[in-house]
């Protein structure tokens, strides 16, 4: 694994100083719904979550810091 | 040593946080240090209220991903009164993303804006998102839309106004060439390229919108392109973008003609990394000897 892929649990961890605001930002940008669409889609948003991890792993393979 | 100067204002840095990737502004300002990005650019604020697209509306793309958010807001209205006062008290600049469905939008837009009593330092007009049905995109592959546009609007205000180029356009100087002679005061480069994803199985296509707009480090040498045919052609500053990961890319794209740069997509990952990017390119400028980062604009070496 790149030396700069986190593991999915540490990219969680990572997210613990994200504010409400901005998670609220992200529900809102990521559906048209916001919160009401993870309350009727759960399993839907737990597979978009685990592919956002995915898709953040891939990305720390580029970043360089 | 890396401040920069677009007409009358200094940006501390050259980064940018580009606009749709940080909310409004005052969402990430609790948890990210502001005072090391050189500005924010709002998500594009239209003068009603706006849902955007139906989810699915973001997906990933190898290196990348792509979006049909397509310019969800709260409306200038909502975002006068209630993001601009919190906006004010952010310790860095803060630029104004604006977009309409037709020239008359853009202007009432700004006008409104105008009115406020915003801290803002200029506008970005957004002529180049790929993912709503009428407007947008539109303005941005036509120069004489792009001519009118641009000039209404500078007659509306004397803070900076960027223009958003779109990349897919079959000239991009041509447009680049009209906004400045509109009277704008610099120019991104570039949105995303229109994109679309589908299953290969059921040969359903992924997003809702059909189409979206792919970014990330996938675009870079696209966008390392277009920045310096842009950069060739035009005398007014360029700020470059597309899938900046790494103050590394920040120094690729002030080489090739860049006085500035937005980083988009990454914020996706997390809206803190670009903190990073002000130390790394002043250890880079001090261990290379270089006074300014002005000194690097358009400094390459043909083969």
């Amino acid at each position: 694994m790149d030396r700069n892929v986190k593991s999915k649990f540490k990219i969680i961890w990572s997210m613990r100083s994200w504010s409400f605001k901005y998670i609220d930002w992200r529900m809102t940008t990521a559906y048209p719904s916001g919160w009401r669409h993870i309350v009727r889609h759960p399993l839907q948003f737990l597979k978009d979550f685990y592919n956002y991890l995915s898709w953040c792993q891939e990305i720390d393979k580029d970043v360089d810091i | 040593m890396i401040s920069v100067r677009i007409k009358n204002i200094n940006f501390k840095s050259p980064i940018i946080a580009a606009s749709g990737t940080f909310g409004y502004g005052d969402e990430v300002k609790d948890f990210v240090d502001l005072s090391k990005v050189g500005c924010i650019i709002t998500k594009s604020i239209t003068l009603d209220e706006r849902k955007g697209n139906p989810s699915p509306r973001i997906l990933d793309s190898p290196s990348g991903m792509i979006n049909a958010i397509g310019l969800a807001n709260v409306g200038v209205e909502q975002f006068c009164k209630q993001k601009i006062p919190s906006l004010n008290l952010i310790d860095t600049n803060f630029i104004v993303s604006v977009a309409g469905s037709k020239i008359q939008d853009y202007v009432n837009v700004m006008d409104r804006i105008e009115k406020s009593n915003g801290r803002h330092v200029g506008y970005e007009i957004n002529i180049s998102c790929p993912n709503i049905k009428k407007g947008g995109m539109e303005f941005g592959v036509d120069e004489n839309v792009t001519y009118s546009l641009v000039s209404k609007l500078r007659k509306i205000t004397d803070k900076i106004i960027i223009v958003k180029l779109s990349p897919n356009v079959t000239n991009i100087e041509d447009i680049a060439l009209s906004v400045e002679s509109a009277g704008a005061d610099a120019i991104s480069a570039i949105n995303t390229f229109v994109g679309l994803a589908i299953d290969y199985k059921t040969g359903k296509m992924l997003l809702n919108n059909k189409y979206g707009g792919v970014s990330g480090p996938a675009i870079k040498p696209l966008a390392l392109a277009k920045v310096h045919k842009i950069y060739s052609q035009v005398k007014i500053p360029v700020i470059g973008i597309g899938g900046i990961t790494s103050f590394k890319d920040v120094v690729e794209f002030i080489r090739v003609g860049a006085s500035m740069v937005q980083v988009g997509t990454l914020n996706y990952r997390s809206p803190s990394i670009i903190e990073n990017f002000n130390d790394q390119l002043k250890d880079f400028l001090k261990y290379n000897q270089i006074n300014s980062i002005a000194d690097l604009v358009g400094n390459y070496i043909e083969r």
